[in-house]
């Protein structure tokens, strides 16, 4: 019992980081259209922003955090504003200018803080267990996922309750519409892919201290992404949650079983296999075609 | 008319680059330059391999290293199996098997024993997997964007895999110390001329074969599936099928690609499917032009030329990254048609000094009569 | 017999109703008009004949075969055209390799990979040029055509097609006086050996070439009849209220 509660809670904390890396990617993509494969680079960015302020400064996780978010969130601006911006009208053609940037930062990166390892602290009131339901749990784990909750529920009410959010539903709908209405789609463009970078860059930063932080870390990160959207579909926030809950549980039990690898093989497949019957999601109901 | 007279240009231009890399040999005579470039024709036949499904079908391909790969991994396991005497384990285990405690050759491994095998496995193994993950796509709709992530994701999990397996792949080492390739009494050493000339005819016969192939109005088909694929469902045709055609057939290219590469490269590893490798088929496709085999050709042909020439040590490989990310990206904003498209244009102002032909009109309404007679006949 | 039958046919949009329990049956040979108010679900319609468009609910028959919710190409072959609202040509193929995509047998992937052009084609694609006035642009991009030309090209698509059943969405629309006209007579040619559906909202057009009109509203089949008892039924007027478009030719 206490065995299958341990695995549940594993698979729900990194159901958490999925949904953080992937709702980014979701979003960026249920708005514009584009799939950002710079992606996995904004995740390594959050996590050497923690490094760099940790090693430098000396900084406690929680202002990390902070930080990690402005400031990929600021990278993520300055890219769609200098590339991706131009390339509205061709989607085949933004995942190869993306792909371009990340090749840019991984290098940047690898030149710049070097090639090797790097690690960062676990927050000292953090890193113990505490008793949940009889099993003991990572307190980390807890914190990251309730830190994605309240960002789940900060993204909801962004997109629900805002201006902004209003402008960008509009915009997604139609765009020469609300331009006509006085929306600067541009503006809301840029600011989406700005957010949606900030969040990847908080799910590095989450991520940090769990693994060790390296310039290639991005790779693996956003494949995973790709699957929770692919699967979840792009109609909803709701897709995305279910599917990156879905993943995240069945590749911590097949890692537990098998191991990493395995798992992800396994989920690949599982997920190619689903795409041919629900190709456009388990969250959307097909009517038209194409 | 226009339509033969630019075919006319364009089939000279992939005559002359034939001739010029079969001939090439007997002006440069240096047996290490030769194993150099005919490297660099190998990734003339992977681009161009790509440019058919990506720049003519529109299925952007972005794990088109994993073919390659398996190719590369076909070949070498043969080649290994021949190394005399291979280990000093039961039944010429390879080395690193015997490192890793492997007893016994794995069943998979026993049919490289044949090179007939071998050569079918090369091609036929990445065409099957292209099949049927293209199966499972193109009958789902999935289409564009989300083609390519799939098959990102697909190259990742592979790659993993077979790092992961070190047991009976190598892992991060890959197969190595091979032994040489030889088939009707030829011997294709790394080396050697023959080498040479089986990548360069390999690459002819890619490029010839690949224009005629777009010339058919299958190749046609697989154009306005690029352009509209909806629309050409209307007409009746299975469009999943034809784009697993170009899908399928670009996978067997690469596949045999990676086979050649294993010939003139000595061994196989797992950076031959790596994410680098498939981001660089995809830059040279797109810096020397996704809509043209020969310009995809090209493309990877000057691009790693350039790289190979400039200089091999590890930092100028490191800026060179950083070099590639951003020519990428300029030429995907400003130059989406790649350099090629630059030559056609010159092309393009030669021929609109030439002449304009004009065309005589038939009666209208003789175009209505042949199309009920052919109708009549057909019922 | 006829040839196309719709029994009931149902199509929602999450919630949305497009079309309500339609009825409609079109015989071998004839030429039907599809008329209604904006929103009407005329387009709707052909996206369900077709297999665009998934429905809910009822049946639709082709020469006695059912084909509700086929796959596009499935329903192409059995002799079904379409042409769309918004004209959709191939853009990036000049219009001679159009034309030649839609002279689409045969359908296979391998017959078209070693099947040779023949001369007979080529000549059915300068007819069909000609005919629709593009024989000057064979050889230019289709994107180089003006709205009007691409209208003519898709039907000219269509006529390469040589469907059995030619399903028409606005035909006319951006095309001049004369070009309509001009379109109308085509269509009366055709009619007879090819089955039409036409939609269309200028009723000029209409009055040429239909003789039996469908009127459909909030997604059901309001009325049929020949033009002059369309025009004078009290319920499509009500319908047309507010856009009086059945009135303004
Ligand atoms: N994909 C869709 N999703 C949601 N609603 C749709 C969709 N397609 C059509 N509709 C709705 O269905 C109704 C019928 O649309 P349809 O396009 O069939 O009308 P129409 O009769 O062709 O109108 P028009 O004369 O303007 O072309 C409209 O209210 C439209 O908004
Ligand atoms: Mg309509």
């Amino acid at each position: 019992m206490s065995d299958i509660l341990n695995q549940v809670f594993t698979g729900l904390s990194l159901a958490s980081i999925l949904l953080l890396v992937s709702l980014g990617l979701a979003i960026i993509y249920g708005t514009m259209g584009v799939i950002n494969l710079a992606h996995g680079e904004f995740v390594m960015l959050g996590a050497y922003t923690v490094w760099f302020l940790q090693k430098n400064f000396g900084l406690d996780l929680l202002p990390c955090l902070v930080v990690s978010f402005f400031a990929v969130a600021a990278a993520g601006w300055l890219i769609e504003r200098l590339i991706v911006r131009h390339l509205y009208k061709r989607p085949l053609d933004t995942i190869l200018a993306t792909w371009g940037v990340s090749v840019i930062l991984q290098q940047g990166i690898r030149l710049t803080a070097g090639a090797e390892l790097r690690y960062v602290k676990m927050p000292g009131w953090l890193s113990n267990a505490v008793p949940v339901l009889g099993v003991e749990v990572s307190a980390y784990r807890i914190f990251i996922f309730v830190l994605t909750l309240l960002l789940l529920a900060a993204t909801y009410l962004l997109f629900a309750r805002t201006r902004y959010g209003f402008s960008l539903r509009a915009v997604t709908q139609n765009q020469e519409v609300s331009r006509c209405f006085g929306i600067n789609a541009a503006r809301v463009y840029s600011l989406t892919f700005a957010y949606g970078a900030g969040l990847a860059g908080v799910a590095g930063a989450l991520i940090a201290p769990l693994k060790s932080v390296s310039p290639d870390m991005g790779t693996g990160a956003v494949i995973d992404a790709f699957m929770v959207v692919v699967m979840g579909g792009v109609a909803s926030l709701m897709g995305t949650v279910a599917s990156a809950a879905i993943i995240g549980q069945v590749s911590g039990l097949l890692a537990f079983v098998y191991n990493d690898t395995v798992a992800k093989a396994l989920v690949f497949f599982g997920v190619v296999i689903l795409i041919r019957f629900m190709p456009e999601g388990i969250f959307s109901v097909r009517v038209r075609r194409g | 008319m226009t339509d033969t007279n630019s075919m006319r240009w364009r089939l000279t231009g992939y005559v002359l680059f034939c001739v010029i890399i079969l001939v090439f040999p007997y002006i440069l005579n240096n047996d290490y330059l030769l194993n150099k470039y005919a490297r660099y024709l190998i990734f003339g036949v992977l681009s161009a391999a790509l440019s058919f499904s990506w720049g003519y079908t529109g299925i952007l391909n972005l794990g088109q290293a994993v073919s390659f790969g398996l190719g590369s991994y076909a070949m070498a396991m043969a080649l290994k199996l021949r190394t005399i005497p291979i280990q000093t384990g039961a039944g010429g285990l390879p080395d690193f098997m015997v490192w890793n405690n492997v007893k016994a050759l794995p069943w998979f491994w026993e049919p490289f024993h044949s090179y007939t095998f071998a050569v079918f496995a090369g091609l036929g193994i990445p065409m099957l997997l292209a099949f049927v993950l293209g199966w499972f796509m193109f009958r789902g709709r999935i289409t564009g964007v989300f083609v390519a992530i799939i098959t990102l994701a697909m190259l990742v999990v592979i790659n993993l895999v077979i790092v992961d397996q070190q047991k009976y792949t190598g892992g991060f080492n890959g197969i190595t110390d091979l032994s040489t390739f030889k088939a009707f009494g030829v011997g294709f050493d790394a080396y050697s001329l023959s080498t040479y000339y089986l990548v360069a005819g390999t690459l002819c016969v890619v490029l010839l074969g690949g224009l005629a192939i777009t010339r058919t109005k299958l190749g046609l088909i697989l154009q306005a599936i690029r352009d509209d694929e909806n629309r050409v469902r209307y007409f009746g045709y299975d469009v999943a099928s034809y784009q697993n055609f170009a899908f399928t057939l670009s996978a067997g290219v690469a596949g045999f690609a990676g086979m050649l590469y294993t010939l003139v490269m000595e061994f196989a590893s797992p950076t031959f499917l790596s994410v680098q490798l498939s981001l660089s088929i995809v830059i040279w496709c797109a810096v020397g032009g996704r809509g043209s085999l020969l310009g995809a050709a090209l493309g990877a042909i000057l691009v790693t030329g350039v790289q190979g020439n400039l200089s091999e040590s590890p930092t100028f490989l490191d800026t060179w990254m950083l070099i590639m990310g951003a020519i990428f990206i300029i030429v995907v904003l400003f130059l989406p048609n790649g350099l090629i498209s630059l030559a056609e244009k010159g092309v393009r102002l030669l021929k609109h000094k030439s002449a304009r032909e004009t065309a005589t009109h038939p009666v209208a309404g003789a175009a209505i009569a042949t199309f009920d007679s052919k109708r009549v006949r057909e019922s | 017999m006829a040839m196309l039958e719709m029994r009931d046919v149902e199509v929602s949009f999450s919630g949305f109703r497009a079309i309500a329990g339609l009825n409609l049956s079109v015989n071998q040979g004839e030429l039907r008009c599809l008329v209604g108010p904006n929103g009407a679900g005329k387009t709707t319609a052909l996206d369900v004949i077709c297999g665009k468009t998934r429905l809910a609910r009822g049946h639709v028959r082709y020469r006695d075969r059912e084909i509700g919710n086929s796959e596009e190409f499935r329903i192409a072959r059995l002799g079904v055209g379409r042409k769309f609202q918004v004209p959709s040509v191939f853009k990036e193929l000049t219009v001679r390799e159009n034309l030649r995509v839609g002279l689409c047998k045969p359908h296979g992937v391998f017959s078209n990979l070693v099947g040779r052009k023949s001369g007979e084609s080529a000549e059915r694609l300068e007819a069909l040029a000609c005919l629709v006035g593009l024989a000057d642009e064979l050889d230019h991009p289709a994107s180089w055509l003006s709205h009007g030309q691409t209208q003519w090209l898709e039907i000219a698509l269509l006529l390469a097609q040589n469907a059995d059943l030619i399903l028409m969405d606005e035909p006319t629309a951006g095309m001049t006086g004369a070009e309509t006209h001009k379109t109308a007579e085509l269509f009366n040619q055709l009619k007879g050996k090819h089955t039409l559906m036409v939609v269309e909202h200028d009723m000029g057009f209409v009055r040429e070439i239909g003789d039996v009109i469908s009127v459909m509203h909030q997604g059901r089949m309001l009325a049929e009849g020949a033009i002059s008892e369309i025009e004078r039924n009290p319920e499509v007027k009500r319908a047309y209220l507010g856009s009086g478009r059945i009135s303004d030719a």
